[in-house]
C-alpha cells in the first residue's frame, strides 16, 4: 500500500481504523485526528460565523475537507458553549472563532440562583443546533459511503471545571478554588449536568466517540493539590457517566502542561488521551504506569505533534518536538509524528497522530498533508 | 521577627485582612510608607514570582497575593508624594488584544511589573486597537505590553504596530508581546521588541528594554 495522499485505503474505512485505535486494537495503520474545525472551514473558504449561522455549510465543510485531507474522524461543532449559555451567560461570536463568553454569569452564590441548570439538549439555546449538525452529518456520511458510515463522528463535553470556570470567569474561578473549595465543589456539581445532557443527546443524534477537556486545572494554573482534591474527581465523574449512559470511547485532553500530574490525569479513566505540548516519553511512561497499577486503562494516545509552547519544559532539556503546525517544515512535522508514534506504539499504546491542542488556523495544506503522510509511512502495522 | 517581614508575609500568603492591619499598624508606628512598600510589599510579591517560577505556587495563590497586595497599597497611596511608583517611574500600558477576553496572564503581568518599580496602566481584556492607541497617546509608555491567548487574535498584534507606525507612535513605545500561543519567532516576525513567556519572564524582559 502506498502512502502518499488521495491513496485512500478501501480495506478499513476511517470508522474501523479510528474506532480500532479507541479499543486499543490494530488495523492497517495509525489513524490521524486533528481535530478538524479550521481545516475543514478553511477548505471551502467560510468563517466560522457563516458556519455557524448555516449548520449545513459546516457538515458540508466537514465531508469535503476530510474527503481533501483524508484524516480519519470528523467533529460537531465542539468546543463551544452551548450549554454554558442555555445556563444564563452571555456570549459573543467573533467574525471567524467560537464563542467567548461575554461577562461572567456568575458572580456570588445568589447568581447561581438566577441560573438555569437543568436543561433539555433538545429545546434550549443553541444545544438543538449542535444536536442539528451531528445528525446531519451523520446522514450524510452514510450518503457519501453508500450506505454505510465510514468515517466517524466525534463530540465534545466540557468537563465541569471549565464549565465553572466559564460561569464565573477564569480569574474568579481561581480565587474560589483558593478562598472557597466549598463554592468551587458545589458549582462544578451544577455545571456538570448540562455537559452531560448534552454528550448523551449527541450520542443518540449519532456521535461515535467523544472528547472531553479541561485547560483550568494545568500545571502552570492551579497546584496539584487543588487538582488531586478538587478538580480531577469532578473530571473522572463526568468521564465515567458519559460511559455509563452511551458506552461511547473517550479520549480526554489535559490542555497545557500537566507534567507534575499526569499519573493523575490518567486515573480519571478516559480510553485515551489527546496530549497537550508535554514530553511524549515521560507522558507515555506514567501511562504504562498506572495502568499496570491497575489505577487507569489508557488503550490510546492522541496528539502531541507541534507544541506551540516553551521549547523546554524543565528549563534545560529541549523538547525534540517543538514545531508549530502552521509554522513547521513538513519534514519537521513528519519527524515529530514519526518519534510521537514510535514512544507510543512501543509501549503498548495504539497512536492516534494529531496536532498538540487545537488544530491552527492557516495551517498550509502541505502540513495538514504531512500528518496523514507519516502515518502512512511510519504507521503501518505489519 | 520585624512588622516589614509580617507584612511581606501575609502578601506572600494572599492574607489581605492581615495585610491591610500590619501596613496599617506600621504607619502608625512611624515607618515611612516607601519603606513599607518597597522592603514589605514589593518584596512579598516578588518572592510569589519567585515560588511560581519554581513550581511551588499557582495562579490562584498569585492572585490572593494581588489582592493583598492591591488593598495594602490602597493604603499607602494617599500617604505617599509623587503617587506609589513615583513620577521617573518607567510607565507600561497593558492590554489583551481585541477579540480575546482573557487578561489573567497579562494582569499578572502588570502585578509583576509594578512589584519592579514600573507605573503600571492595565486596560483588561478584549481592548479595540483605537483604545490601545489612545493610551499609548494619553499616558506615553515605555512599553506597552500585548496579550493574546488565542491563535486567531494572535495576529491583531501586527494590526496593533502598525496602527502605531501610522500615528507615528511606534518609536516612543518599546512592544511586549506574550501568550499561549506567542513565542520569539512571532515577536520577531511581527516587528515587537521583547517576548515573554509568562509574568515572571516579563519583568527581566522589560527592565531590559527601558
Amino acid at each position: 500500500m502506498s502512502y502518499y495522499m488521495y491513496d485512500n485505503t478501501t480495506e478499513v474505512t476511517p470508522m474501523e481504523r479510528m474506532m480500532a485505535a479507541l479499543n486499543g486494537e490494530k488495523r492497517d495503520r495509525v489513524p490521524v485526528h486533528i481535530y478538524p474545525r479550521w481545516s475543514s472551514l478553511e477548505y471551502l473558504g467560510v468563517t466560522f460565523r457563516q458556519a455557524w449561522e448555516n449548520p449545513d455549510l459546516y457538515v458540508k465543510a466537514q465531508i469535503l475537507a476530510q474527503e481533501r485531507f483524508q484524516y480519519d474522524c470528523t467533529i460537531d461543532y465542539d468546543m463551544m458553549g452551548p450549554v454554558e449559555e442555555a445556563i444564563g451567560a452571555k456570549l459573543k461570536y467573533p467574525e471567524n472563532d467560537v464563542p467567548q463568553i461575554a461577562e461572567p454569569f456568575i458572580k456570588t452564590k445568589d447568581d447561581m440562583k438566577t441560573a438555569r441548570w437543568k436543561l433539555d439538549p433538545r429545546k434550549d439555546g443553541n444545544m438543538p443546533k449542535v444536536l442539528y449538525v451531528v445528525r446531519t452529518l451523520k446522514d450524510a456520511l452514510i450518503k457519501r459511503g453508500k450506505g454505510k458510515q465510514r468515517v466517524p463522528i466525534m463530540t465534545w463535553g466540557s468537563c465541569p471545571s471549565r464549565t465553572a470556570a466559564c460561569l464565573t470567569g477564569f480569574k474568579q474561578w481561581f480565587l474560589i478554588l483558593a478562598r472557597d473549595p466549598d463554592w468551587a465543589l458545589e458549582l462544578m456539581e451544577l455545571a456538570m449536568d448540562g455537559w452531560l445532557r448534552m454528550v448523551i443527546a449527541a450520542w443518540e443524534e449519532g456521535a461515535d466517540c467523544v472528547w472531553v477537556n479541561d485547560p483550568v486545572s494545568a500545571g502552570d494554573c492551579i497546584s496539584r493539590k487543588h487538582y488531586e482534591t478538587l478538580t480531577q474527581p469532578f473530571q473522572r465523574k463526568f468521564i465515567e457517566a458519559i460511559r455509563y449512559h452511551t458506552g461511547m470511547r473517550i479520549l480526554m485532553h489535559p490542555c497545557g502542561n500537566w507534567h507534575d500530574r499526569m499519573d493523575l490525569v490518567y486515573q480519571n479513566q478516559a480510553d485515551g488521551y489527546f496530549l497537550g505540548p508535554m514530553d511524549i516519553k515521560m507522558c507515555v511512561d506514567r501511562a504504562v504506569e498506572t495502568n499496570a497499577a491497575g489505577l487507569s486503562r489508557v488503550k490510546c494516545i492522541s496528539g502531541n505533534v507541534g507544541a506551540a509552547t516553551k521549547s523546554t519544559t524543565d528549563g534545560v532539556t529541549p523538547l525534540p518536538y517543538t514545531t508549530t503546525m502552521d509554522k513547521g517544515t513538513p519534514a519537521q512535522i513528519e519527524e515529530e509524528c514519526r518519534i510521537v508514534i514510535q514512544t507510543v506504539e512501543e509501549a503498548g499504546f495504539r497512536s492516534i497522530l494529531g496536532p498538540n491542542c487545537w488544530e491552527t488556523p492557516r495551517t498550509p495544506y502541505v502540513n495538514r498533508d504531512t500528518m496523514v503522510y507519516a502515518a502512512r509511512k511510519h504507521g503501518q502495522y505489519k | 521577627m520585624s512588622i516589614l517581614d509580617d507584612i511581606r508575609k501575609s502578601v506572600y500568603s494572599g492574607e489581605d485582612v492581615r495585610a491591610v492591619e500590619l501596613v496599617e499598624a506600621a504607619l502608625q508606628e512611624g515607618l515611612d510608607p516607601h519603606d513599607i512598600l518597597d522592603n514589605a510589599l514589593l518584596k512579598g510579591i516578588q518572592d510569589c514570582g519567585k515560588a511560581y517560577e519554581e513550581g511551588v505556587m499557582w495562579i490562584p495563590e498569585l492572585l490572593l497575593a494581588s489582592e493583598a497586595m492591591k488593598a495594602s497599597i490602597n493604603i499607602l497611596k494617599p500617604r505617599m508624594v509623587g503617587g506609589i511608583t513615583g513620577e521617573n517611574a518607567p510607565r507600561a500600558v497593558l492590554a489583551t488584544v481585541e477579540g480575546d477576553v482573557h487578561d489573567i496572564g497579562v494582569e499578572l503581568v502588570g502585578v509583576m511589573l509594578e512589584s519592579a518599580g514600573f507605573n503600571v496602566r492595565f486596560l483588561g481584556g478584549n481592548v479595540p486597537t483605537e483604545d490601545i492607541i489612545e493610551a499609548v497617546k494619553d499616558f506615553k509608555p515605555h512599553i506597552l505590553g500585548l496579550s493574546t491567548l488565542l491563535s486567531n487574535t494572535m495576529y491583531v498584534v501586527p494590526k496593533i504596530l502598525e496602527r502605531l507606525k501610522e500615528e507615528k507612535l511606534r518609536t516612543t513605545v518599546k512592544i511586549m508581546v506574550g501568550g499561549a500561543p506567542i513565542r520569539q519567532e512571532f515577536c520577531e516576525e511581527v516587528g515587537a521588541d521583547g517576548y515573554a513567556y509568562d509574568a515572571v519572564e516579563a519583568v527581566p524582559v522589560a527592565k531590559k528594554l527601558v
